[in-house]
């Protein structure tokens, strides 16, 4: 440092070497902090970001606790891509959608290592009887794929001697490759998965298989495959696959996450319009305005933001219970809990409402920069009040309309406490945030991540989508949020 | 717009006969007319509820039976309630804890990108990426990180697997460094410690030295089991050092980790956008008279965006104290005192599962959290204005 003399523009004094190379000794500089900058940039993008793309990476695996996390998945080999699909075809015709139709036939082959001195003896074959998945699956009929397949016994079509390493431990002895035929006898419906699991006498372990086995226990003794008939989506896309087809209503049988997802834009559509609407009068008034008791206005939306929703809910809830004033009978219901009317119309805290005071905010900042001569045009042609808001002003609103649509879906979108107040009983009235608590729930505890994290992941896409694509109204809410004062 | 049509003369400027800034009822009775969705919602669910609630504070209810007048008790049983006082504790700690992290990292993460170069559009855009996903998302994400077998042991047991390589590499760097700036000097360069061409080449240097001598096996990875730290299902308090009342439950702590990683980039870009109506010419002229990057940090960074760092301040403090997503989420699958927060208590006296809700105790909670609320804004303003003064 103490070498360091500057010029009038904050760069080193060139005097301080004779040598004309002192100018590219500063390029230099120039370059490694730019490149020094970009890689610091890129590890922060890495940090935040990570989580996200990794959860989402391993939202693809049957077993998203397998360990080591990796994100070299069996699941993204385009190998397995191709042979799922053929498997597919072979089971029902289809290869995107994969199944099991009658008149199917296929085969299937798995490769053990036998070391020396072990008799060579065939693996067991069987399709089990596994019910899918825990909680919230676990109430829906299932067809078995077991009651409908046929399995030859394992017939060896290879041996080749050789040597295997697991660790740091090497053995000689034999490849020993098997080939099992499965066929759908008879006549029945199309099985959507044939789960098979294959257990090897001691001492052979599983080398490889036609598909990877999903899931090896006992060092290799037990294979387990969820689907030997996966076509390419349900092999890529498996739990997501899960996700619409194996959490169903017990009531009405349909998909759980669809309806969730449907009562997701429904509550944040309703709430856009509304905020549109409302707020951007309410915005209109204060901005333009004179009038009696406006400052008490102003002391009213800035205490409304300060009023914790832990302080509102509680009569907020009971008026809903009670039905709003009557309101509910209209709608022909005793009470609006458990009603997407009642999470829109009423509401706890600030971050979303039906007309959010931040979005009052907004759009009186933003009326504040529309001249006033504009309406006064309009005056002079005899428009009345509600003309020059409609048919002038808001029309001329449009950026600060696309804000307010953008961050009322986001925050109706992400919104937990409140329509965790007001959903809760039967599964399918929920939302999306307040759905994933019941999935969290009922798979959680069977340390059955898969679905959790597809619909983590499925659920966050449209408000990803829309930041993707209207970015500069985010970035605008927080430096707004920033300017406030 | 094209709806309205156009009188002849219209578009000569003419001072308009009625202005509309004359107040006269109709004008007010019209500012009501719009206000009166916004004022009737805000009335119903803001000022009605909370008068309410407060009413409810003072009263013994349980949502069935008429509420009974029973003055303060509700406030004073609160504090022979050990999971409130649990709560209350748990809350401020981590209020406090959480909104000094935060605040710091985002404002030295917003230091180190306000620079004038290509892209920087893209990766802010990057880092907002966490914040706009919803709290469940995130939770949920983070959840299955914190699992015993998941990524944040696994990556610890790796950097610890991998230390010996990992220190072996900082020490090469740190002395390659030092050397080549002491040789850039002596050419009569004037070289900074952290000179970023020297600082590439020592990068490049030590990352060769580091590979020969692993690969020579000087240096080796170590074998240690997987690290398996129990992240949520624990009664456990860290860090051991500390005096027992300043220990942090474990779960509360991996709340804490998610929330800063959820929150740094929206303060970060509050910093950056008030940093970059800091003039460069203050920075060159400390730079001129010596003042080195803490300095100029100390001295200029921190003042200059001092009325940002109290918004903050004030917003951190706001979301951390009503902290209720995560300890909702979380739930069941970590004991419910490690984590539980005023928010949490207030939802689990209103909805106790089994047993009756008592509304008057939660609505006291409530109170204290709205008394918390309330007085970060006001310290706020009250900072605002003796530093307008």
């Amino acid at each position: 440092m103490r070498f360091l003399k500057l010029n009038e523009n904050g760069e080193p004094a060139a005097a301080v070497r004779a040598d004309g190379d002192f100018d590219s000794w500063l390029a230099r500089r120039r370059w490694a902090r730019a490149g020094i900058l970009y890689s610091v940039m890129v590890v922060f993008a890495i940090l935040f970001v990570g989580p996200l793309l990794f959860a989402g990476i391993s939202s693809l695996r049957v077993n998203p606790l397998e360990y080591p996390p990796s994100i070299f998945l069996d699941e993204l080999n385009p190998r397995n891509w191709v042979t799922a699909g053929r498997l597919g075809r072979a089971g029902s015709g289809d290869v995107i959608q994969g199944g099991f139709a009658p008149g199917a036939e296929l085969s299937f082959e798995i490769e053990y290592f036998v070391p020396e001195d072990t008799e060579v003896v065939p693996p067991e074959i069987e399709i089990p009887r596994r019910r899918p998945g825990a909680g919230l699956g676990a109430t829906r009929e299932v067809r078995f794929a077991a009651d409908y397949a046929e399995l030859t016994d394992p017939r060896e079509i290879e041996r080749v001697s050789g040597t295997h390493t697991v660790g740091d431990r090497t053995w000689d002895g034999m490849f020993v490759r098997y080939e099992i035929e499965i066929e759908y006898v008879g006549g029945g419906p199309l099985i959507d998965r044939v789960p098979l699991d294959a257990l090897a006498e001691s001492d052979h372990i599983y080398v490889e298989s036609t598909l990877p086995a999903s899931r090896l226990e006992r060092r290799g003794r037990v294979a387990s495959f969820t689907n030997v008939v996966p076509g390419v989506v349900p092999y890529i896309f498996r739990n997501y696959v899960r996700l619409f087809d194996e959490a169903r209503s017990p009531s009405t049988g349909k998909p759980l996450f669809l309806a969730w997802t449907r009562n997701s834009f429904f509550v944040a559509f309703i709430r856009v319009i509304t905020n549109v609407l409302f707020a951007s009068m309410a915005g209109y008034a204060l901005a333009r305005y004179r009038f009696r008791g406006k400052y008490l206005v102003f002391i009213a939306l800035l205490f409304s933001q300060m009023v914790p929703a832990q302080v509102t809910f509680i009569s907020n809830y009971l008026l809903l219970r009670d039905g709003l004033f009557g309101l509910a009978s209209l709608m022909g219901r005793e009470t609006l809990l458990n009603s997407l009317w009642g999470v829109i119309i009423a509401g706890a805290g600030s971050g979303a409402a039906m007309i959010q005071a931040a979005m009052v905010f907004v759009m009186k900042q933003f009326f504040e920069t529309i001249p006033r001569d504009v309406e006064e045009a309009a005056l002079i042609d005899g428009a009345n009040q509600w003309q020059r808001y409609s048919r002038v002003v808001l029309p001329m609103a449009r950026p600060a309309l696309g804000a307010v649509t953008i961050l009322t879906f986001q925050g109706t979108w992400n919104e937990f406490f409140w329509p965790l107040i007001v959903l809760t009983s039967p599964q399918e009235v929920k939302t999306l945030p307040v759905g994933l608590l019941a999935f969290r729930q009922a798979y959680g505890a069977a340390g059955d991540w898969g679905l959790i994290l597809a619909g983590a992941i499925m659920s966050a896409i449209p408000v990803i989508v829309l930041f993707i694509v209207f970015q500069k109204y985010f970035m605008q809410g927080v430096a707004f949020g920033g300017s406030k004062e | 717009m094209d709806s309205i049509k156009t009188p002849a003369g219209a578009g000569t400027p003419k001072k308009p006969q009625i202005r509309i800034r004359n107040s006269s009822l109709r004008e007010q009775l019209g500012a009501y007319l719009f206000l009166s969705p916004f004022l009737i919602f805000l009335a119903i669910f803001f000022a009605y509820s909370t008068g309410r609630a407060l009413y409810f504070s003072f009263t013994d209810y349980n949502l069935f039976s008429d509420p009974q007048w029973v003055g303060f008790q509700n406030y004073l049983r609160l504090f022979s309630q050990s999971l409130f006082l649990r709560a209350l504790q748990n809350t401020l700690l981590f209020s406090i804890i959480v909104t000094t992290i935060q605040t710091f990292l985002a404002l030295i993460m917003a230091t180190v990108l306000n620079q004038k170069i290509r892209g920087l559009g893209f990766f802010r855009a990057a880092y907002y990426m966490p914040s706009i996903a919803s709290s469940v998302v995130i939770t949920l994400i983070f959840m299955w990180m914190y699992q015993r077998r998941g990524l944040i042991n696994y990556l610890w047991t790796e950097v610890s697997r991998h230390a010996p390589i990992i220190m072996t590499f900082l020490l090469l760097l740190g002395l390659l460094q030092f050397i080549q700036v002491y040789v850039e000097r002596r050419r009569g360069f004037p070289a900074q410690w952290l000179d970023p061409a020297l600082f590439v080449t020592s990068l490049f240097l030590s990352v060769l030295g580091t590979l020969g001598a692993w690969s020579t096996g000087l240096i080796s990875v170590r074998q240690i089991p997987p690290v398996d730290f129990i992240w949520l299902q624990t009664r456990e308090r860290i860090p051991a050092v500390m005096p027992s009342f300043l220990r942090l439950p474990v779960p509360l702590v991996a709340i804490m980790i998610q929330n800063i990683f959820t929150t740094i980039p929206t303060l970060m870009i509050m910093y950056l956008a008030a940093l970059q109506g800091v003039s460069t010419s203050l920075y060159e002229a400390a730079q001129i008279d010596g003042a080195g990057k803490i300095r100029r940090f100390v001295n200029i960074t921190i003042p200059s965006v001092r009325p940002v760092t109290f918004l903050v301040v004030t917003l951190s403090l706001i979301g951390t104290l009503q902290l209720f997503d995560q300890v909702a989420i979380f739930g069941g699958t970590v004991p419910l005192e490690s984590v539980i927060t005023l928010s949490y208590f207030v939802y689990e006296r209103m909805f106790p599962g089994a047993q009756l809700p008592q509304v008057g105790l939660a609505s006291a909670a409530a109170m204290f959290l709205a008394f918390f609320t309330l007085a970060a804004v006001l310290l706020q303003r009250l900072l605002i204005k003796t530093e307008v003064d």
